[in-house]
């Protein structure tokens, strides 16, 4: 392969890689990426010479500025997303001078623009893949603008020997390597001082049921189907609790049930209770580092009850509705900090609860119209029982025993109703749960309320998180006891720590992915002053030599210093071992290398060149072809047998004229083809 | 005498450089301002990815450092410098390079001599291999040019900066005068009758007179002249000398009292056309100027001991006076101002011949001539 050949496929191997870290992110277009990766792809195989190249240009020309007007037309009268027309028209200009002629002058250009891909391609969040294509990225970029400035050199001074060859592009693939170190390094240690204010990193926000300002029955969970789509991805930075399958992701709830559906009622008073009375609750406390998943409602998951919602992105502002539901104002991906109370009142605690503040009573004790039944349902599930505690526990009981759990959905609108669901079909999905145990209670004069959220998740070993999915919506319900506030309850049969404890998935390589994912989100993407400073403290203490006690112990290494010794040992080895490669390889002397490269060179043009085969019979075999190498290769042999076997050595001026006809043979091998077999008869 | 602190600084810093520079390319000063744009962009915009660009682009710049070093280190090189470069004629220096590097090959290097327009370029030099690269010049002027150092550049890996760095290799080049002047050796001093310098009545190099004894040999004389018993005695060559018939001797006397110029070089062009004539025809010759002398002898040796001569001479308004070792009635003298022509045998007067064909302008390389 020419260098021109090479340097063009190593650059159009920039756009294409560019173009796929640009895909990777929110700014996908289906139909420009695909006719640019097809023209890219087109690039690589195909070089038209220059005459089609101007025939070419003749029809990029008029859809450039097609394309440009379009462009501008984004710019200043519209006024929204101008990148994608303007990545438009960079992806016309890349293809076009990817498919110029091998002779065109255009390496600054090609350089520019693939550079320009890339760039855009930050504006949109990509995901892990965009670690991956920069990597390639670097790599394709040093061996072209090494190849594309020697091979102007070779132009210019007509140098007519082979400049590269595997080995060395090898190596300098290999020397990329420090610029990817320092683009790391770079970015660790950069101080992140600014707070960003223009990112289109918003991916696309996934809708979800279940947290709209009203809820149907039959609509929650309506996804019956499994849905893996993660929403929330959580750490604990304190510690996993115990089980967290059995966590209950608070979302938003419902006061208002007009019999079918749920709603929040507009103008509803302060429905919390003050601060002070979660420390009746206990000392207990959990942390969350919770990263959500764009959706389209505004809502702040995380553990009940929620202490403390803080986020460090500045596009997102916690806040809290009257009805205590924690909400977002802002946009983008919450990435947010939670505290939660980890402790639950003791039955007995909440058995005394009997006055206080308690919520506007219309709400939180509002029922449609019902038939009786229902309140006598009510009345004999909790007769002789005193305390509310008593009854709701009776009631959260009875669903609990007498009813089953199942994700079909009623055939008709009759079976969809909830007196059906009590009476007569004993089963259901959560919500039908939650909505009989409300109605029940509220039957009762018991404060409650209907709350969406999600139950457990799935935890991800390689990432240590854990992973809520769309699975894992759930209801459940709020009971208001005075001096506690609101206490959760779940109805659902299995709905109380069944969800699925597992810690793999059906398609292990997307848990593996989820986790590559995550990562990349939290190190790359969302990386930050207080991701730094973290950092920092890390590599501190890892370098600090202490014990447990704090001091070290004479005689023994701390584990982090055995650690960096493993792998500063590691590196000795792999050094010392890549250096005795190269040396093992470089056996040979400079005039039995050149002839294993005409060697070479006579093999790939088709004449039996293997490694039995005598060099003078390797000469026959040119003479007989009559092949133009043939005068040139005389030489060459000629020098290679004086030097191999005649005892002599090649001065300076012999070598480099072994060098130039080696050259000479490999010219005359690539343009004339060799012949399968030799002319029978002929001398 | 105290040295001042920016001289003392200059100097350090030069030591610390360690004869290297690097200098920006325009792709590279395009490629700098683009990597400030880019971490201008990702501190104002905080996108992290942009510190990642930010980050490579300076890896890039490192790389591209570190690689243009390890091109130009360990390298030996051996400049040959060609004798007998005559003015306008192409003149090749040959570089022998080696690379003692033991992974790394040196790429895309140029070989820079100072005041020379033309580089040598090494294309590739493999890792412990050589190679012989050569440059072609050449000088318009006549003259000895001291190369003192070498300057090793290259642009190498990305073409963004150009490292250069200095190796001395003193050495000298001699420009020989141009000899094809257009003009004839006048007629020997002396009266009619005597054969002129054009003439040989002996013809061959060699020819012989009356037996005269032993001198040492030069480049030039005959071999069948050597005196072997003598030679193998004292261990160095002799050879026998003749008493030559004076009328196959031509004693040119270059008047070198004046002001260097054009019409100085026209002179000594004169003067060594006049000893290629009569090297040609086979007459021994010598030279003398104000400053130095060159006792009479034969062949090629002799003719470059003249022209060596002749690319050394100065011209000086007050160099002192000719005065020919010999009686000035037996030499010609080429001076421009005439002065004692009287006292000569013959006299040329250098501002009547007129140029050579493809006579160039003075001056050292065209492209001082270009730079004016």
């Amino acid at each position: 392969m020419s260098l021109e050949l090479l340097h063009r496929r190593l650059v159009v191997g920039m756009g294409l890689v560019a173009l796929a870290a640009f895909a990777g992110g929110a700014g996908f277009e289906p139909i420009s990426m695909i006719l640019a990766a097809l023209a890219l792809t087109l690039a690589l195989i195909w070089q038209p010479n220059f005459a089609v190249s101007l025939r070419l240009e003749r029809l990029w020309l008029p859809v450039a500025i097609v394309l440009l007007l379009r462009s501008l037309y984004h710019i200043f009268l519209v006024g929204d997303d101008v990148v994608i027309p303007v990545v438009d028209l960079l992806l016309l200009l890349l293809c076009a001078e990817a498919l110029r002629s091998l002779d065109a002058p255009n390496d600054a250009r090609l350089y520019i623009l693939t550079f320009a891909l890339l760039v855009a391609s930050t504006a949109y969040r990509p995901g892990v893949l965009f670690a991956l294509a920069f990597v390639t990225y670097v790599v394709l970029a040093t061996l072209a603008l090494v190849v594309g400035h020697l091979r102007r050199k070779a132009e210019r001074h007509d140098v007519r020997e082979r400049l590269v060859g595997r080995r060395f592009l090898a190596g300098m693939g290999g020397l990329s390597g420090v610029t990817l170190i320092m683009s790391g390094v770079v970015f660790i240690a950069f101080p992140r001082l600014s707070r960003g204010w223009a990112s289109r990193g918003d991916v696309l926000a996934t809708s979800i049921a279940g947290f709209a300002d009203q809820v149907s029955i039959g609509e929650h969970g309506s996804r019956i189907y499994p849905n893996p789509e993660i929403v929330l991805r959580v750490e604990f930075p304190d510690g996993t609790p115990e089980n967290p399958f059995t966590l209950h992701w608070r979302g938003r709830s419902y006061d208002r049930f007009d019999g079918v559906r749920w709603s929040r009622s507009a103008g509803l008073p302060p429905s919390i209770g003050p601060a002070r009375w979660y420390e009746a609750w206990g000392s207990g406390r959990v942390r969350q580092q919770i990263y959500a998943a764009p959706l389209d409602v505004d809502v702040l998951f995380a553990l009940h009850p929620l202490l403390e919602a803080r986020s460090d992105n500045p596009r997102i502002q916690p806040l809290f509705d009257n009805a205590g539901d924690h909400i977002y104002w802002g946009s983008g991906s919450p990435s947010y900090q939670a505290l939660s109370v980890a402790d639950r009142p003791a039955p007995t605690a909440l058995r005394e609860a009997r006055s206080g503040f308690s919520p506007a009573r219309e709400h939180y004790t509002q029922l449609p119209p019902l038939p009786q039944r229902v309140s006598d349902l009510a009345d004999s599930l909790t007769q002789g029982l005193d305390s509310n505690y008593d009854k709701v526990t009776a009631i959260n009981d009875f669903f609990h025993t007498e009813f089953d759990y199942t994700l079909e959905l009623p055939g008709s609108a009759r079976e969809a109703t909830l007196e059906y669901f009590l009476f007569e079909r004993g089963e259901g999905h959560c919500e039908y749960f939650s909505t009989a145990m409300v109605v029940l209670l509220r039957n009762l004069g018991i404060h409650s309320r209907e709350v969406n959220g999600f139950l457990g998740g799935q935890w991800n070993d390689f990432g240590q998180y854990l992973a809520v999915t769309q699975n894992e919506a759930h209801s459940w319900v709020e009971v208001w006891f005075p001096g506690y506030g609101w206490i959760q309850f779940d109805p659902t049969p299995g709905g109380a720590g069944t969800s699925a404890a597992v810690t793999s998935w059906l398609w292990p390589g997307r848990f593996l992915f989820d986790g590559l994912q995550h990562r990349w989100n939290k190190w790359v993407l969302d990386y930050n002053l207080e991701s730094q400073s973290g950092l920092y403290q890390r590599i501190s203490q890892l370098l600090r030599a202490q014990t447990s006690e704090g001091q070290v112990t004479p005689g023994q290494l701390p584990a982090s210093r055995i650690s960096i010794g493993w792998i500063i040992l590691t590196l000795m080895v792999m050094t010392v071992s890549g250096v005795a490669l190269l040396r093992r390889s470089r056996r040979y002397s400079p005039e039995v290398e050149l002839y294993l490269q005409f060697r070479e060179s006579c093999r790939r043009a088709g004449f039996r060149a293997d490694q039995g085969v005598a060099p003078l019979s390797l000469l026959d075999e040119l003479a007989r072809a009559r092949h133009p190498a043939h005068w040139p290769a005389r030489s060459v042999v000629d020098y290679y047998l004086r030097a191999r076997f005649g005892g002599q050595n090649l001065d300076v001026l012999e070598r480099q004229k072994m060098k130039n006809d080696l050259a000479d043979v490999r010219r005359a091998l690539r343009r004339a083809r060799a012949p399968t077999e030799a002319p029978q008869g002929r001398l | 005498m105290k040295r001042s602190v920016s001289t003392t600084l200059r100097d350090a810093w030069r030591r610390l450089r360690g004869g290297r520079r690097l200098r920006f390319t325009l792709g590279g000063a395009l490629f700098s301002v683009g990597s400030l744009a880019i971490g201008f962009a990702a501190v104002n915009t905080g996108n992290n990815l942009l510190y990642l660009l930010f980050g490579a682009m300076l890896g890039f710049i490192a790389l591209s450092g570190w690689l243009s070093e390890r091109v130009l280190r360990q390298l030996k090189i051996r400049r040959h410098t060609p004798r007998g470069v005559t003015v306008e004629r192409p003149i090749r220096l040959t570089y022998y390079v080696t690379n003692r590097k033991r992974l790394f090959p040196t790429l895309a290097v140029y070989l820079i001599e100072e005041r020379l327009a033309e580089p040598a370029f090494i294309s590739r030099v493999g890792a412990g291999d050589s190679v012989a690269v050569g440059s072609e010049n050449r000088f318009v002027q006549r003259g000895v040019y001291a190369l003192k150092t070498l300057t090793l550049s290259t642009s190498f890996p990305f073409g963004m900066f150009t490292r250069e760095r200095d190796i001395p290799l003193p050495d000298e080049l001699v420009i020989w005068p141009r000899t094809d002047r257009p003009v004839r050796l006048p007629a020997h001093p002396g009266g009619r009758g005597r054969q002129p310098f054009s003439d040989s009545s002996g013809g061959a190099p060699g020819a012989r007179g009356e037996y005269r004894g032993l001198r040492e040999y030069r480049v030039g004389d005959d071999p069948k002249d050597i005196h072997w018993r003598t030679t193998a005695k004292i261990g160095t060559p002799v050879t026998r000398e003749y008493d030559r018939d004076t009328t196959d001797t031509v004693r040119i006397c270059l008047d070198t009292r004046g002001e260097p110029g054009d019409e100085a070089e026209v002179a000594i062009e004169v003067a060594a056309a006049l000893a290629a004539q009569a090297y040609r025809i086979g007459r021994q010759f010598g030279i003398t100027t104000c400053t130095s002398d060159l006792a009479p002898g034969g062949g090629s040796g002799q003719l470059e001991r003249v022209l060596d001569l002749l690319a050394r001479v100065d011209f000086h308004p007050s160099a002192p006076h000719l005065a020919p070792p010999i009686d000035a009635m037996g030499c010609v003298l080429v001076s421009f101002s005439g002065a004692r022509r009287a006292s000569y045998g013959a006299y040329i007067d250098p501002a009547g011949i007129p140029a050579a064909p493809t006579h160039a302008y003075a001056g050292v390389t065209e492209a001082d001539r270009r730079a004016g």
